[in-house]
């Protein structure tokens, strides 16, 4: 049980919803860009959702293997 | 700083009449005269450096400090969290018994916090690297080494990927194989609370505070540290033996940008002299270091 967690809190798809998605939104905040409507940590979620999706089934956050 | 004793004139020394038993003789009284010096400058380095970093935080987050200039210092701390730890290690402060064993010990820990590392996890895989450095099986630093610049930088961010966990296995199999697996539980905590600590400050409206102030910095590390500390001196990797696995190097970056690896030969060789001191302890042991066939790349 305890394994299962600890591999949770290091798996890629809880890395991009808990660090990468909050890190897209307050640095698009940051620069000052926003949509009509859409706030930026849904933005962050989408694009952190999707690198993390790819991490976790292509092993890999990049495109080198 | 640290005196050292000169009761030794090298400069007048014939070394090449010098008889292989002279050499050992003379090459032991060198190295003893450095190993005895206090280790007070990474004493200073390592409490310093953590105590910068760690002030780094308040002074951002009430905006005192600018990040974009914060950033660049922590990179910084946690490059250079590593080698105070690495000294006590090798009990270079106090040895065990000693009636300051306490303070190496507290440099060890503390001087690891920016790099989030347990430092008897390091210590033990550490002892393991010197007494099977280069062995493909053994050395649990042998996955860093690549066949030029090029594929170690390749093969650096290739294992930071998921699911890449060589290195990592080596390491846990150096734990297994000298009964010291009870470490790895600090190794875990640690890890897990910093990823956490990542979380909680990015959902706490922190993300851009943590991002630049510890997890770039420690992707920047894990690169510079691994490329000086282990794939740079013991290049090309091929050779075993106490004066063949480790070379000295010169670097485009320097004496301290390299972080005094360039003498990473003398540490091998002595592990007990402090690191600040491996520059001078280099420079009169060279002659001695030649005869015995060291690979000293022009240094």
């Amino acid at each position: 049980m305890i394994g299962k967690v600890i591999g949770l809190v290091f798996s890629p798809i809880i890395f991009s919803i808990a660090f990468i998605a909050p890190l897209i939104a307050q640095s698009l905040t940051a620069l000052n860009i926003s949509f009509t409507d859409v706030p930026n940590i849904l933005i962050g979620l989408v694009i952190g959702g999707c690198l993390g999706l790819m991490a976790h089934f292509r092993g890999s956050w990049i495109w080198v293997k | 700083m640290g005196e050292v004793r000169n009761d030794i004139n090298t400069s007048d020394i014939n070394w090449d009449e010098m008889s292989d038993d002279q050499l050992e003789v003379m090459e032991r009284k060198i190295a003893s005269k450095y190993m005895k010096i206090f280790p007070l400058g990474i004493i200073i380095w390592g409490f310093a450096n953590t105590f910068i970093w760690l002030s780094l935080w308040p002074l951002v987050l009430i905006n005192i400090l600018p990040l974009w200039i914060a950033f660049p210092i922590a990179v910084l701390n946690v490059c250079l969290a590593y080698l105070p730890s690495h000294d006590a290690q090798h009990s270079i402060i106090a040895r065990k018994g000693h009636k300051l064993r306490w303070l190496n010990e507290l440099l060890g820990h503390v001087s690891l916090i920016p790099f989030v590392a347990p430092f008897r996890y390091l210590r033990y895989t550490h002892f393991e690297h010197h007494n099977n450095a280069n062995d493909p099986e053994l050395d649990p630093d042998f996955d860093v080494h690549a066949k030029n610049r090029a594929e170690f930088f390749k093969k650096i961010i290739l294992r930071k990927q998921p699911g890449q966990g060589a290195q990592k296995d080596r390491y846990i199999d150096a734990l297994i194989r000298t009964n010291k697996t009870h470490v790895m539980k600090e190794a875990i905590i640690m890890r897990v609370a910093y990823m956490l600590i990542l979380y909680v400050l990015a959902w706490s409206g922190y993300a851009l505070e943590a991002a630049l102030l510890w997890w770039v910095p420690m992707q920047v590390a894990n690169i510079y540290i691994p490329y000086y500390l282990s794939w740079k001196p013991h290049h090309p990797g091929t050779e075993m033996g106490r004066y063949k696995d480790t070379n000295a190097f010169k670097s485009l970056l320097g004496n301290i940008g390299s972080s005094g690896m360039q003498y990473h030969v003398i540490h091998h060789l002595y592990p007990r002299i402090p690191l600040m001191h491996t520059p001078a302890a280099f420079r009169e042991l060279r002659p001695i270091l030649i005869r015995k066939g060291c690979d000293l790349r022009g240094l």
